[in-house]
This record gives C-alpha cells, structure tokens and sequence, in this order.
C-alpha cells in the first residue's frame, strides 16, 4: 500500500481522483432538477421492482405503462400530459415503502400514488397518502383492512379483499375436495387475513381446520411444513403463499408426492406461479381475478393483443390488468371531478362503474360508495398442466362469480371513512 | 472553555452553519424529509461511534437500542397516550434499561465474540416484534398512530404538519446530544475510554475499573441510539421490525466507517453520504446495494480513516 518509489505514471493516486471525478460526474445530474413543468400530471408508483414480487410488479408495470400511453394518445389528464415516477418498495420493507412514498409526494409532488403488491406495503402506504390527502390506488394488495377497518376516503382498491376471495372459493372447494382443511400462510397481514376469511367461509359449509403453519416471506424450502402437513391427514391442503414462495411450496408438495394423497388448492391464484411451476404441478383448484381468455367479453381480445405486442408475446395476467385498470382509475377520477383535488377526485369515484374497455369483465366492476373497494368478477375454476391452445392457457374458468354475491356488506368490512371536514 | 479556540471549533461551526440552514438550500439538492433523515442517522451513527470510535468496541446489535426506542415511542403514542414527548422519553428510557440489563452479560467479551453476542441480543428483540403481532403489529409494522404537536403549556409546536418544525425539532435533540456526548468525551472519563481503546491492558494495569467503563460507555451509546430510533420513528410514523434487524446494524456500522471513526463528526458524515446515496441510487436502479457496496469497499481499501480522515489530511498538509 505505501509503495512510493513506484515509477509508474498511473499511480494510485491517480485512480483515486480518476474514480473521484468519474463519480462526481454520476452524483451531479440530480442537482440539476428540471422545474416541474405545470403542464405534466404526475403518477407516482410504489411497487416491487425487487424481491419475491419481482415478477408482478413488473407485469403490474407493463400494465401502468400501456395505460399511461392510452391516456397520453387521447389527450392526457385535463389535457395534461400524464408521467410516470417509479420507485423501487422492494417485496417486504415497509420501512423503505413509507420512506419512497414520502420521497414521491414530498420531492417528485406527485398528484396520484399508486401501490403496493405486498399487503403490509399498501397498508403502509396508505397511510402516509391519507396523512398527505393524495389519491391513492392499491393495484395488488389484497388484505381486508385496506379497504375495512383501516380504510381512508382516498384509498381506492383495484383487486379484491381475501374475504371476498375466500368466499368465492371456499363453495367449489368443500364440494369436490372435502371438509378438513390444513393451512400453509404466509407469516404476514395478507396471509393471516386471507386465512381467517377461509376458515370463515369453510365454518358456514360446514369445513373444519385440522391445523396451519406460518411461513416467513421469503422461505425456500417447505419440507418440514409440508411433512407436517401430510402427518395431519387432511382433505385438502390450502396453500396461500404468493409470488416464488407459492412456487417453491407447489414444486415441493408435488415432489413429496403430496398431490397423489391429498387435494391441494388455495384461494387466490395467479398465472405468474402456474407458469413458474413444472406441469404437473399445476393443479387444485383455485380463484383468478381476471383472465385473459375469455372469448364472450368485447375489447379483451384486442387487449390481450397489445399486450402481447409489448411484452414479447406473453399475455396479459390479472396483475397486467391490475396495473391498467389503476392508471385509468387516476385518469377517470381527474375527468370526472373535472380537477386534480383529491377531496373532489374521491367523491366523484364513490360508486363510479369502470367504463367496459376497462373493466374487461362480463359483468363490468364498479367502486363500492363508502369503501372505495372495486367490485369485479371473481374466476373459480382449476389449474390445468398445459393449455390446448395456447402454453399460457394454464387455467380452467369453471363459474363466473359476481363479486357483489361474495362480498361482505359495508358494515361487514367495518370500514368508516375520514373524509377531511 | 476558558479560551475560545476557533481553530479547534471550526469544524464544529461548519457542522453547526450547515444544519441550521439546511431548510434553505435542501430543496435544491433533495427534500427536508431527508434532510430530518441524515439528522436522525448521524445522531445514531454518533451514538455508536462512542463506543466504536472513543471505547474501541465494535457493537454489530445497536439496531436493537435503535429499535427498542422507535418501538417504545411508537408503543406509548399509540397505546398509552398520544404525546410526542412522553414518547420521546418512554423509547429512550427503555433502550437505556435494556443496555443496563444486557450490558453485564457482554462486558468480559471483546472483540469478535462481543460483537456475535450483541448481534444475538439484536435479533432476540427483532423476533419478539415480528412475531407478537397483536401488539407490535408483526411483519406489518406498527401503524394507526402519528406523532402529535408539541405542547408546551406556553406555546405549541407543530411538528406534526410542517416538516421544516420537525426537522428543527430534531435539530435541537440532536444538537444537545451532540453536546453531552462531545462534553463526555472532553471529561476525564472520556480519556478513560480512549486509554482503553489505545491499550486496555496498561488501562487496567492503572488501577482503572475496564469493564464498568465498557459498561457505562455502552449504556450511554445505547441511550442515544434509542433517542435517534424514537425520533426515527416520528420521522417515519411508522416502525417495522427491521429497525431492530441485524442489518440496520450493520447500516450503522457502515457509517461510522465510512465517515471515520476517529474523528467526532464523521459518522455523520457517514450517515449523510449513505443516506443520500441510498436515496439517489435506489430510484435510479434496484441494484443500488451494491453500488453502496462498492463505495464501502474503496474506502476502506484506500481511505482506513474515512472521509473525515481525508479532509483532515488535506487540513494539516
């Protein structure tokens, strides 16, 4: 390290400040802020980018995106051009989720946020939108609170409570797979909440728990949890992990074998993990919130066209359109209150119906006056190992639910909003 | 303070010019809410450095004080009643036990073994939060609550809408921490701790009690630490168990390094820099890690001091 009597001229030294100067270079450019122009209107997003939600939040992204070009072609937001600001929450540190949502409305001014896939993330976030009053959409996070106990007059919510998830599932469940159910949550509010609103559900059938485990965010190997499982003898083993930790669990249950005893399902399902997983272990039976093919529908073909064109030929996934529908909901909501106030944009949002082109549902979706929770169609139906027609065609809609039919009441969910005097 | 050296105040005027201006100039460079973060940060790099730097123990389970005072703020605003200061102290005051408790078990140890032992406390407290959710809200952290507008009797603050009022309000606590550590480290029991760090044997040899020193320099370090994890927690209104995880640790760590241990301001040079660069890297990629990784690695490599190590060279050259 002291070598002095070096005659080389490309000392350390030099490399230091080289490396110095290389790095001031880098460090500058956020000095220069550009003014914020008046005429952009500003989406903030605050979703994975990282971790075992990598995946979603990207399709989540693709979604916003293509939206956000829609919005621009015809117009933009009161005439405003539309800009996206994107921030990394990773998958499950709500620390740096409150810290980037307060980075995007305090220095980026943004006039709409949007996030999270992680429940505790989206809960986390609503409550800085609240203290801030912006208009806030949840895309992906599904637990109850968000839109029950713990919910704001500008939290909105594109996908669907666990409880309404539960519900829908919980009648296909009991009739072909049986009444003693094991439990495998993941250790965080989703799982918990998802899990309580099953055992709720299964309880009015008739169902029973034969037991549970928790499973940390993030587990990788699910050997001991699932021998558990198996010591149990139940029915049906209800896995409600998401994201990789629902493939990790499904790969190994089918590799213990587990799928010859024992039905193996879940509530909520998402293409992501079908695809993830090898093709026989794409089985059970389980809920999607949209899906792509669905023939009878006008405008999802041509959606599931662009989609393509943009992401290399894969098709939409409910988290595509999770994504989508939360873009235009900001952009419904500034056109129907003719304004960018959140105050105005939230009252005019109570009870708004998602215009068909966007809901892409056979029977429309709307937001729920009081709640702010959108109210769509529900797919139960099971997983198959290989589509017909298409590789991606992992799924079999069995019934179309009306959410209206599952969803708790408004006293149910226990939400009161706070709507600023 | 006899005679007023102004050579030897410099460095502290400048700190002090800086931070008392910040709200005038941070919305050129970045946002007050970060500027309130480098504040709390550099309080809790501080804190440690007062046993890593001026006692010469290496804690890699401050996260744990960090936390304890985040949580016991947090705890009493939400819980027991909705008072900014009463939270304040609630925080620091069990992060303090804590270390009062804990600080016996781990005094014999040095080195590695200190080290591993305070990380084994740090993750005892890290499990409890994350799995007592009916209390601590688990995984979720812990929400439904805000800190409240300071009421003096005279006069009220509101700390609670205005970020400019908070970042100042951190300043101060700051400010008089800054101040009685800095007044500690001046005392003959701060040359204690540093006779200690430069050779604990002859130390001890003097007839001086080691391990009580180590005991009472840990406690006060904790303490702070806990104050900076209650303000941490009224910054955020909100506190997960990660606070309390073995990496936040490791964060600290991080800063006192990169600043310089040896000198009084660098942690918070060090806290500057990485919460800055966190918050610049971590919206221009997801691999923003590695590259606060890289800029660890090349000070350590070519500057051992830290950043304050430089400017001091550059200083004396």
């Amino acid at each position: 390290m002291t070598n002095n009597g070096s005659s080389s001229k490309f000392d350390r030294r030099t490399l230091i400040k080289a490396g110095a100067v290389i790095g001031a270079a880098q460090l500058v450019s956020p000095f220069v802020r550009t003014a914020r122009a008046a005429d952009v209107v500003k989406i903030g997003v605050d979703n994975p980018l990282t971790g075992t939600y990598a995946a979603l939040g990207k399709n989540e992204a693709l979604g916003m995106a293509m939206a956000v070009d829609e919005i621009n072609a015809k117009g933009g937001i009161l005439g405003k051009k539309v800009e996206l600001a994107i921030e990394d929450s990773t998958s499950g540190d709500a620390g740096t989720a409150v810290q980037k949502a307060r980075k995007l409305i305090d220095r980026d001014q943004v006039n709409f946020i949007i996030g999270n896939i992680n429940s505790a993330l989206a809960q986390a976030i609503a409550n800085v939108a609240n203290e801030k009053s912006v208009f806030h959409v949840v895309p992906g996070g599904h637990t109850d609170s968000v839109t029950g106990q713990n919910c704001h007059w500008n939290t909105f919510r594109v996908c669907n409570t666990t409880q309404t998830e539960a519900s829908a599932v919980a009648t296909s469940l009991i009739k072909n797979a049986g009444k003693k159910w094991y439990y495998l949550t993941p250790d965080y509010a989703f799982g918990h909440s998802l899990q309580a609103g099953l055992e709720a559900a299964a309880a009015k059938l008739g169902g029973v728990k034969v037991g549970g485990d928790l499973t940390p965010l993030g587990t990788t190997d699910f050997s001991s949890y699932l021998i558990k499982a198996q010591a149990a003898n139940p029915d049906v083993i209800i896995f409600l992990q998401a994201g990789d930790d629902a493939v990790n669990a499904l790969k190994q249950a089918v590799q213990f074998g587990l799928d010859k005893k024992f039905h193996l399902a879940g509530a909520q399902q998402e293409l992501e993990v079908l695809l993830g997983l090898p093709p026989e272990a794409r089985i059970g039976t389980w809920v999607f919130e949209w899906y792509w093919n669905q023939p009878n529908v006008p405008g999802v073909k041509e959606f599931v066209a662009e989609v393509r064109k943009r992401s290399g030929g894969h098709v939409p996934t409910a988290r595509t359109w999770f994504g989508y529908a939360s873009i235009h909901t900001c952009a419904l909501a500034a056109a129907q209150a003719n304004s960018l106030d959140a105050v105005k944009m939230a009252r005019a949002m109570q009870g708004f119906k998602l215009p068909p082109e966007i809901a892409l549902m056979p029977d429309g979706a709307y937001y729920r006056a009081g709640q702010n929770q959108l109210i769509p169609d529900l797919y139960v139906g099971h997983a198959q190992s290989t589509g017909k027609d298409d590789p991606e065609d992992l799924f079999v809609v069995e019934t179309v639910v009306k959410g209206a039919d599952v969803s708790p009441t408004l006293e149910e969910t226990m939400c009161k909003q706070d709507w600023p005097a | 303070m006899e005679n007023f050296d102004l050579k030897k105040q410099t460095p502290n005027l400048i700190v002090m010019a800086l931070l008392v201006t910040l709200p005038l100039w941070i919305n050129y460079v970045s946002y007050t809410q970060l500027g309130t973060q480098v504040v709390v940060m550099g309080l809790a790099a501080m804190a440690l450095n007062f046993l890593l730097g001026y006692t010469g123990v290496l804690s890699f389970g401050h996260a744990a004080y960090f936390g304890l005072g985040a949580y016991g703020a947090a705890m009493t605003i939400r819980y027991i009643e909705p008072s900014t200061g009463l939270g304040v102290i609630v925080g620091t005051l069990a992060g303090m036990l804590a270390a009062m408790l804990i600080g016996p078990m781990i005094v014999r140890l040095r080195g590695v073994y200190f080290a591993m032992v305070t990380i084994a406390f740090g993750q005892v407290f890290y499990f409890i939060a994350f799995r007592w959710n009916t209390v601590t809200g688990g995984d979720d952290g812990l929400t439904g609550w805000k800190r409240m507008p300071l009421d003096f009797g005279f006069a009220k603050l509101d700390i609670q809408r205005d970020p400019t009022t908070f970042y100042y309000f951190v300043l101060v606590i700051f400010v008089i921490a800054v101040a009685i550590m800095g007044l500690l480290l001046r005392s003959p029991f701060g040359r204690t701790l540093i006779a200690i760090r430069e050779n604990e044997r002859r130390t001890r040899f003097m007839g001086i009690n080691v391990n009580l020193h180590i005991w009472m320099s840990w406690v006060i370090s904790c303490t702070f630490m806990a104050l900076a994890g209650s303000m941490s927690a009224l910054l955020n209104n909100f506190v997960d168990p990660r606070a309390f995880f073995w990496r936040q640790s490791g964060v600290f760590v991080i800063m006192c390094v990169m600043g310089g241990m040896r000198s009084f301001w660098g942690p918070m040079m060090g806290a500057a820099i990485y919460v800055w660069l966190q918050d610049y890297l971590s919206s221009a990629t997801p691999n923003w890690q590695s590259f606060v990784g890289l800029v660890f690695v090349v000070v350590v490599l070519f500057f051992p001091r830290g950043v304050m190590g430089i400017i001091r060279r550059k200083a004396t050259e």
